[in-house]
């Protein structure tokens, strides 16, 4: 078992996309982008299961499963090695991350489309900062063509 | 060596639209899994499907290809997601063919790559946030990953999401 840091929680306020990569029982991966990755406590994380896809069904069999999450405000990253651990069909996560869901689908001119069937509760198994990935802003130019 | 090529399998061909999406400004990642199922993600900077449409090169930075590399040798197996900013998205799942260091022709790719999406990004994010977390990505060096594609999938939010479409 793993803590988050607390600067992690900027990366999970669904500012940008998060990535989540499952592998099913025969070994075929699965990698897909969620809006946002939901925090839960420090030892836990949350994902919406709103239809029965490739990831829900996958981590019934598997339950291991990857998580990339981004801070927008450092644009620093990490990946979550996570545990599916339970559903939760009611309860506070559920509320929340209903209540979020609802609202989102309301903006967006899809509601009652993205219906919550369960919160899908991780256990947080490690956390890796990456480094060495990102160009230092000061470094950063425009990309160029190429004759 | 990798220990679930099938040669057997019938051919995919990548659909057009799914050819455009790849070739347009999208969001790009890998997943992969160790020998003991453990899923592994990496980001991808640009990807090309070749006229066969059945073959797909994308590219990684070298700093984040180590892990990515050894699963592939351990099994072969790919997952390809990408998509744009409207939602779309598709995910590509295949069988690893061949690695190897990135060339000036990739990274002219890269670069045209890179132009695209940071100008869609900057429609969705203020520039403050769009530069940094586009054009901060590290490419170069950079290793180019090439798979046989055998199953492709619509991935846009809903629930169609997960459709085989070839």
């Amino acid at each position: 078992m793993a803590t988050l840091p607390e600067e992690i929680k900027a990366a999970m306020q669904g500012v940008i996309p998060s990535h989540v990569v499952t592998c099913a029982a025969d070994g075929t991966p699965n990698a897909t982008a969620i809006s946002q990755v939901y925090y839960v406590d420090p030892e836990h994380v949350a994902l919406s299961h709103q239809f029965f896809n490739k990831t829900v069904r996958n981590v019934r069999e598997n339950p291991r499963a990857l998580l990339w999450v981004i801070s927008p405000l450092t644009l620093d990253s990490w990946d979550l090695e996570v545990e599916f651990d339970h559903a939760e069909t009611s309860g506070p996560v559920f509320e929340a991350m209903d209540m979020q869901i609802e609202a989102i689908a309301s903006i967006v001119g899809l509601k009652g489309i993205f219906k919550l069937k369960s919160a899908d509760i991780y256990r947080v198994a490690s956390v890796t900062r990456n480094v060495g990935e990102r160009i230092p802003l000061s470094d950063i130019v425009e990309p160029r063509e190429r004759a | 060596m990798i220990a679930d090529f099938d040669a057997t399998r019938g051919l995919t061909m990548i659909p057009d639209r799914v050819v455009e999406v790849l070739n347009g400004p999208a969001i790009m990642f890998v997943g992969s899994r160790d020998a003991g199922l453990r899923p592994a993600h990496t980001t991808a900077v640009g990807a090309v499907a070749y006229e066969d449409r059945q073959t797909v090169t994308f590219f990684v930075p070298e700093s984040r290809s180590a892990r990515l590399l050894s699963n592939l040798r351990d099994n072969g197996r790919i997952a390809f997601d990408f998509g744009l900013f409207s939602h779309e998205a598709y995910q590509l799942k295949g069988v690893y063919l061949s690695s190897r260091p990135t060339t000036d022709e990739d990274l002219a790719r890269q670069e045209a790559y890179r132009k695209k999406l940071v100008t869609a990004v900057r429609q969705a994010y203020p520039e403050e946030l769009a530069r940094p977390l586009v054009l901060g990505l590290g490419y170069h060096p950079g290793i180019a990953v090439t798979f046989r594609v055998e199953e492709v999938y619509l991935q846009t939010p809903g629930p169609g999401a997960g459709t085989k479409m070839a």
